[in-house]
């Protein structure tokens, strides 16, 4: 997308240029210049009401998290705040642990006086630094504790500014109180702080800090399984539309969890799948993507399907998945006793990623599976046999369970009790009207990606002066046209003419 | 309602409730008294710091309350003292000493979420146990639903049936005959799409019917052909649907697709 206007848009480019050296090896900019740019960016953002850059600042956090020491803050501090602000200065200065000073500092400083004047560093700013200072206490676990500290601070900072130009860099706060509570080990005490603020920010239709915080909120009651408190407020808050993919990713990640516990397993699947589509790519977050597809592939095999082979060599999950994927060849082979071994081989796992109930469930789907195939290959079986091959513990059982599954619509089939076997019914043939149905959901889900995709993109303000103007030029001609017409002199060449 | 009142009260329901049979009426004129006194003191939903003891005596009360509601087969009445209950279990775990009392209870919460056939809400429930999912096996009054939703869901009725005799406590039972009959109801449908016609004698086994005279009410409410000549019952097949084509579904959505590709050129 092309800048706006032209003054601006130059130096941005280079900004942009300089900020996306982070890729090319030969002179990639120090972390502390990285931070630099950022704030001027920071700042434009603020004087031109532009939210853009600060989103484009932003989203470089993630990898210049890994990069910031204690030197570089204290540096990147510095250069941001020259002589006159030493108050705000050094409060700042004081949450950076002290850092070994050394000559390298005075490398950057010159470039640092570049500054035009001595501008009034916006608040702004200042949030920015104090969430790198947060990320940073965050990386040691000797700092936790300050963290949490820093994080109070900063959130009562936030709300006496009140400054919509900050709400981007606030939703990012958020997330970084969240970790710091979280690893501070009182997750539960940040709740009524959540609320509390969920509740200024949906009033002030702050979108982003809104979509952040209702994330924080179902993470701290799923994290104590408080689903009934999380179901609760999904109905009672609405996601704001606007808010950033990530968000997205992990509300629709949250949304399926809730909705497998309830046994809505269709909504599940259609939330998961939203979440696996919204993710950031799985080289960038692996351990999003493992969660989701752990839930996922449960998810599918709790509604009867069985998940494609592939999903399984994924780079990133084949390692992860593995458990899962043994699970998945005990369903599909409907073996009773290898899903046992595979539950109870693998409990520690499940257990900790939280899916060990869900897979319990499993067991109806497994005894059905094991009925479908053979019902598929028998046409006529004794009920002693299905027990024995179905690992089932009595005849009286295997009667009960097959006539549930003929019920419930499994298989097709009769049951001759006098007999004591079980005939099984042609199967329907795979054509009807589920397939125009199958095809006309895809169908509908691609128009609605079409029109998404179109009402997403954004057009550089004023530009349609030109085409006003351009169309001011084609109302001439065609005047001109008319006239012609009128004159009845027209030549070939104004036919030909381009409108 | 003084708090020395309160104690004595409590202490006086404590006897009724001890007593082999308890005195239910007693108990229940008492409840009602304790349940204002520990609102006037702002114990019934307590929050800020209140004392030990007392948190511990209105857990106390409130849990006798939700035994004596089952006992008066009230349920209704034992869903508002679990809700109250709730509070003390998740909200003051940390400080309370954990009570013998709380897993029967919400063992029974459990049995009845299932009875009333709140699948749903039953497995938000289990989720939402403070213990692991694997604990959940060894403890007894958690193990009893646990394993009847599972019979239930797959379909080993006998097993359910079996298990009626084995509720952990007393107060299971209560539950039983409810659960009785939604499996019976359960059964009946399978048979009516499993089967073409049944022997009376076997239906009678598999509905865990002991006289015929019941087995002919049950099957005369659910609209089955009795043939007494043959002693068998013949369920009127449900006639096979016919597959039609949704002829104006499909054109809506020939429409729409038309329509969206319009705006698409």
């Amino acid at each position: 997308m092309a800048d706006i206007d032209m003054k601006p848009a130059d130096e941005s480019k280079d900004k942009k240029d300089e900020a996306k050296k982070e890729e090319p090896k030969p002179e990639p900019p120090t972390p502390v210049q990285e931070i630099k740019t950022n704030i001027v960016l920071i700042e434009r953002a603020v004087s031109t009401l532009e939210p853009r850059f600060t989103h484009r600042v932003l989203r470089s956090l993630t990898s210049l998290r890994k990069k910031i020491d204690n030197k570089v803050l204290r540096d990147a501090i510095e250069a941001a705040y020259p002589k006159g602000w030493l108050q705000l200065y050094k409060s700042l200065l004081s949450w950076v642990p002290a850092a070994a000073p050394s000559d390298d500092a005075m490398d950057v400083e010159p470039t640092t006086n570049s500054k035009t004047g001595t501008p009034e560093p916006v608040p702004e700013a200042d949030i920015y630094f104090r969430l790198l200072i947060l990320h940073h206490l965050l990386s040691s676990p000797s700092t936790y504790a300050k963290a949490v500290e820093l994080a109070q601070q900063t959130v009562e900072k936030m709300q006496a500014l009140n400054r919509r130009s900050m709400d981007p860099i606030a939703s990012k706060i958020w997330f970084a109180v969240e970790r710091a509570y979280e690893l501070g080990g009182e997750l539960a005490d940040a709740r009524p702080l959540f609320l509390a603020a969920q509740r200024t920010a949906s009033l002030r239709h702050d979108d982003e800090t809104q979509a952040s915080l209702i994330n924080r909120l179902l993470r701290s009651y799923l994290h104590y399984s408080l689903y009934d408190q999380a179901d609760k407020l999904i109905s009672k808050t609405t996601f704001p539309v606007s808010a950033a993919n990530s968000q997205h990713a992990r509300y629709h990640y949250f949304l399926g969890r809730i909705k497998a516990v309830q046994l809505n397993y269709s909504e599940a699947h259609i939330n998961l799948q939203q979440a696996i589509r919204r993710a950031p790519p799985p080289k960038t977050a692996p351990g999003f993507y493992q969660a989701v597809h752990k839930l996922f592939v449960i998810v599918e095999l709790l509604m009867g399907d069985i998940p494609e082979r592939g999903l399984f060599r994924h780079v990133v999950l084949q390692k992860a998945l593995n458990a899962y994927f043994e699970l998945v060849k005990a369903v599909r082979t409907g073996s009773l006793s290898q899903f046992q071994s595979t539950l109870s081989k693998h409990a520690a796992q499940f257990e900790a990623d939280k899916t060990y109930t869900l897979i319990v469930r499993l067991r109806q789907n497994v005894i059905k599976t094991g009925i479908r195939r053979l019902s598929l290959s028998y046409s006529r079986i004794s009920l002693r046999d299905i027990c024995v091959k179905l690992h089932l513990d009595s005849e009286e059982d295997a009667e009960y369970i097959v006539g549930k599954a003929i019920r419930d619509g499994v298989i097709e089939g009769r049951i001759i009790h006098e007999k004591g076997w079980m005939e099984c019914g042609n199967q329907k043939s795979g054509y009807g009207p589920e397939v125009s149905d199958a095809f006309s959901r895809r169908i509908g889900y691609c128009l609605e990606l079409h029109n998404e995709s179109v009402k997403a993109m954004r057009y550089p303000l004023n530009a349609h002066r030109k085409e006003l103007a351009a169309a001011e030029v084609v109302r001439e001609r065609e005047k001109h046209i008319a006239k012609g017409i009128e004159d009845g002199d027209i030549d070939d060449d104004d036919m030909g003419g381009d409108f | 309602m003084a708090p020395q009142q309160i104690v004595a009260l409590y202490n006086d329901l404590q006897r009724a409730f001890n007593t082999q049979p308890a005195n239910l009426q007693l108990c229940g004129t008492l409840l009602s008294k304790l349940k204002i006194g520990l609102i006037e003191t702002g114990l019934l939903l307590p929050h800020g710091d209140a004392r030990l003891e007392d948190l511990v005596m209105a857990r106390d009360i409130l849990e006798i309350g939700a035994f004596w509601s089952i006992r008066t087969k009230d349920v209704p009445s034992f869903d508002r003292y679990f809700s109250q209950l709730q509070s003390f279990y998740v909200d003051y775990s940390s400080v309370l000493p954990p009570s013998k009392r709380e897993y029967p209870i919400r063992g029974l919460n459990l049995i009845r979420l299932l009875t009333q056939n709140r699948i749903a809400d039953f497995h938000t429930t289990l989720e939402s146990l403070p213990l692991p999912a694997d604990a959940i096996g060894d403890n007894p009054y958690l193990r009893h639903p646990v394993n009847l939703e599972r019979w239930l869901m797959e379909g080993s009725y006998s097993k359910v049936w079996n298990a009626r005799e084995e509720a952990p406590t007393e107060e299971y039972k209560f539950f039983v005959d409810s659960l009785m009959g939604t499996i019976r109801n359960e059964i009946a449908s399978c048979e009516e799409a499993a089967y073409d016609s049944l022997p009376l004698k076997d239906a009678a086994t598999l509905l865990f019917f002991t006289t015929q005279s019941e087995l002919l009410r049950f099957a005369e409410a659910r609209g089955w052909k009795i043939n007494l000549a043959e002693s068998s019952i013949s369920f009127s097949r449900t006639s096979e649907e016919k597959i039609e084509i949704p002829k104006e579904k499909l054109i809506a959505a020939s429409l729409a697709y038309a329509r969206e590709l319009e705006q698409i050129v």
